[in-house]
């Protein structure tokens, strides 16, 4: 079972996520709300796939997804993303993110997503 | 209907976290609106609360409010990164509020199970214009300037400088991909591709070559496909894998280019400007680490869950029984007479435990007074605004905390006090003036712990309250029930809690419905507490809620009557004591009494009272507690003492809701099994 971190700062779309991703043969391994929280879960946890926001308190998506980067090239990482931020999504591209998603999402592309980048 | 989302995590969550988005979004626009000014921080966390109103709203598929979150979003948006001048912040704090109020009406339609469908139209609209008067006001600031001179810098050929390495084994490929509908900027998605066959090709071409900066290159990709041409020393299976792995790829068209006809057809037209746009690798934007920097100082860490509250009641419940449990193991009949040393070392151990759970469950159910108290602000300037009077709010004591099932049921009648001091009370200014009162009028809100109660005062420096007006009006409703000149002033300003009782003729928006004073007499009764008034004429009135800092579990002193049991709550106990024969009195009524270091008080016999047999009738065989309630006093007469224990009020429907039996608010179970009544001594006092 591929073993997902979750990191939104809304905790509803954390519920959301892992309902989703459960539902779907997932294992939700940890939920960060953010950055700092995600690079902490991620050395712990070493998990398959990141599904990162990238507007949050404390540290931003984009910066969490740099820094992990940089702890393992390998990490693959999902950006969260909605409409309206393309060069915020680009910058996350750039800097390393594997793919992305727009909120508001289906679950069946959430599901083909992450089943793509997890088996990458 | 109702109810049809109540068991839906989901939603729950949902409300939940909007709800608690919106209240720290109203306390940041007026603090901001305070000091006059929208701080970058305020903003940054504004923009940040609507993003994610917005997004949640979305995935519920409540798009009237992700599209109103949306229009302020950008609006924030405007304002964080082109920071304007000349902004009306009473405008701009009226706008997002009306947003604000709109999300909350649509809220408790979701709540209540019922459609949001209201329309937002409107208020979209006037924060559009509202925008578009911004922009007016500032013309293309310099850092917009920039901006867009940023985005025609940005790269659209990712070629290395080193072009000459180019090896002669390289093959030239032409690709077309679409897209899956509804996967969503498609733009981003195709430079994610180019961003990747970067990896190992040294030229590539696109087209719709501005992906980044055009927005309707989403329609060309989406109704043509996205074409590249690359060289690369990759052979055709590898780059159908390569494409392959690309996310919500719906279709792929992969050829090998025998020769360079198409390509360098493409080209032509294309070199020059090629030539003319210097390879840059997209430089990071400077301003996460920014914005990162700056909401690193304003989020508090968090370090909180939520738990629904009926899991923390049945938590309550379950203390509660674990309490009694505990209390029937260790006082088990079966025990007495026995030497049993390491057992009760054990049991104390147990009850040491016991009551730490419960003090801990009891702190997890308390909540700071202050959310309650900083939606006051917001009602305060509303009513100021529509009433055209200045009044500060003066906040004390708001890190008090009660239990959040009592919040609840105060909040209301909160606001109702409030308005009505702001509406009745202070008068415009000037008359105030005339008065020699300073022009601003101010409320405070303060509260205090006392005992096992907490303390609310609700107090303004306004006309206070007049006292001939308030009896005529009684007179007039009929709601006086004693001679007018034999009412003492309390019980004239007690008058006003009356059901029924309204001095104010005019309706007016805020206050005055005819839903008066009685409503919030209710609701804090509602929950044990009481209301008094205190007012001076012409300097203000003071209006006190006592509530009791929980309802679910309180420490009783057993009692025994007959063979029944009774339980007083221990915060209502000043002594007990065997009475000595002197100092019993009997007053010409026949009403007995006892003198106590030189005070009288009334005795209550139980036994009499709920017509219970017992072998005990004189007062020195048994014993008398003495008790208080809101400073009057009186000693309950019983046989003996049982012992102090933690005890569970609960509330059986037909003891309350009938109130037929007086001065009993519940019932316990005690150690050894049996039931005991809990007093009330409120009504116990009052009888």
């Amino acid at each position: 079972m591929k073993k997902v971190l979750i990191v939104d700062d809304a905790s509803f779309m954390r519920l959301s996520l892992k309902t989703m991703l459960e539902s779907n043969g997932f294992e939700v391994a940890g939920e960060a709300e953010n950055g700092y929280e995600a690079i902490k879960l991620y050395t712990k946890l070493k998990p398959d796939v990141v599904t990162m926001d990238i507007t949050m308190p404390e540290l931003d998506g984009i910066q969490a997804l740099k820094s992990i980067l940089e702890l393992d090239q390998k990490a693959k990482i999902v950006i969260l993303s909605a409409m309206g931020q393309e060069a915020r999504v680009k910058e996350a591209i750039i800097s390393g993110a594997k793919t992305f998603i727009v909120k508001p999402f289906k679950e069946e592309h959430l599901i083909q997503t992450l089943n793509k980048i997890a088996n990458m | 209907m109702a109810g049809q989302f109540s068991g839906e995590p989901m939603l729950d969550m949902y409300i939940f976290e909007t709800t608690q988005n919106i209240e720290q979004l109203e306390m940041c626009i007026l603090d901001s609106e305070k000091s006059n000014c929208y701080s970058q921080t305020s903003i940054n966390e504004i923009f940040r609360i609507m993003h994610t109103i917005k997004g949640s709203s979305a995935m519920m598929l409540f798009n009237n409010i992700s599209v109103l979150a949306h229009s302020i979003e950008d609006l924030f948006y405007y304002l964080r990164e082109q920071k304007p001048e000349n902004i009306d912040y009473t405008l701009l704090s009226d706008h997002i509020l009306s947003g604000v109020d709109f999300i909350k009406v649509e809220l408790q339609k979701i709540v209540d199970g019922e459609k949001a469908d209201g329309n937002p139209s409107e208020i979209i609209e006037a924060i559009k214009a509202f925008l578009s008067q911004i922009k007016l006001k500032n013309p293309y600031n310099g850092s917009e300037a920039k901006e867009k001179q940023e985005l025609a810098e940005q790269p659209r050929y990712y070629i290395t400088p080193n072009k000459s390495d180019i090896n002669i084994n390289t093959n030239a490929f032409k690709a077309v991909l679409f897209f899956e509908a509804g996967c969503e900027m498609e733009n981003i998605r195709a430079f994610t591709v180019i961003h990747n066959i970067r990896e190992f090709s040294d030229e590539v071409y696109f087209y719709p070559e501005d992906i980044i900066d055009n927005d309707e290159s989403v329609n060309v990709i989406r109704e043509q496909g996205f074409k590249v041409y690359f060289k690369t020393q990759k052979n055709y299976k590898e780059l159908d894998a390569f494409f392959n792995q690309t996310v919500f790829l719906r279709e792929l068209e992969l050829v090998r280019l025998e020769d360079d006809t198409e390509l360098k057809g493409f080209l032509t037209a294309k070199t020059v400007k090629a030539e003319e746009n210097p390879v840059v690798v997209p430089r990071v934007n400077s301003y996460s680490a920014e914005t990162a920097e700056k909401e690193m100082t304003t989020g508090a860490g968090q370090s909180i869950i939520s738990v629904s509250i009926t899991k923390l009641d049945k938590l309550m419940d379950l203390v509660g029984e674990m309490v009694i449990s505990e209390a029937m193991v260790t006082q088990n009949p079966d025990l007495n007479g026995l030497q049993l040393d390491n057992f009760m070392k054990a049991a104390g151990q147990l009850h040491k435990v016991t009551s730490d759970i419960q003090d801990m469950v009891m702190s997890i159910r308390m909540v700071p007074l202050a959310m309650t108290f900083q939606k006051m602000h917001r009602v305060v300037r509303d009513m100021c605004k529509k009433l055209d009077k200045e009044i500060s709010l003066e906040l004390i004591g708001e890190e008090t905390e009660v239990d959040k099932n009592i919040i609840e049921h105060i909040s209301d009648p909160l606001m109702h006090l409030v308005r009505n001091s702001i509406d009745h009370g202070i008068g415009s200014a000037a008359d105030r003036e005339a008065a020699g009162k300073p022009p601003a009028g101010k409320i405070t809100l303060e509260a205090k712990n006392s005992g096992s109660d907490v303390v609310i005062l609700v107090k303004d420096d306004g006309k206070g309250l007049n006292k001939q007006k308030i009896l005529e009006k009684a007179a007039q409703n009929g709601l006086l029930y004693k001679p007018a000149n034999e009412m003492s002033d309390s019980e004239i300003y007690n008058l006003i809690f009356l059901p029924g009782f309204s001095t104010k003729e005019k309706v007016t928006e805020f206050s005055g419905r005819g839903v008066g004073m009685d409503v919030v007499v209710r609701n804090i009764e509602s929950v044990g507490g009481s209301v008094s008034v205190d007012s001076e004429e012409g300097k203000g009135s003071v209006i006190a809620l006592k509530i009791p800092l929980t309802l679910a579990i309180i420490d009783g002193m057993n009692i025994q009557v007959g063979s029944s049991r009774y339980t007083i709550p221990t915060k209502a106990i000043k002594e007990s004591f065997r009475p000595n024969a002197n100092d019993l009195i009997k007053d010409p009524d026949g009403n007995e009494m006892i003198m106590v270091r030189g005070r009288c008080y009334p005795i209550l016999r139980l036994h009499q009272l709920y017509k219970v047999k017992t072998g005990i009738t004189r007062f020195i065989d048994g014993i008398l507690i003495m008790v208080e309630h809101e400073n009057k006093t009186l000693c309950v007469f019983a046989d003996e003492l049982l012992g102090q224990q933690v005890v569970v009020k609960s509330l059986p429907k037909y003891i309350k809701a009938k109130r037929k039996v007086k001065g009993l608010t519940g019932c316990t179970l005690l150690g050894d099994g049996s039931i005991s009544l809990i007093l009330d001594i409120g009504g116990l006092v009052n009888i």
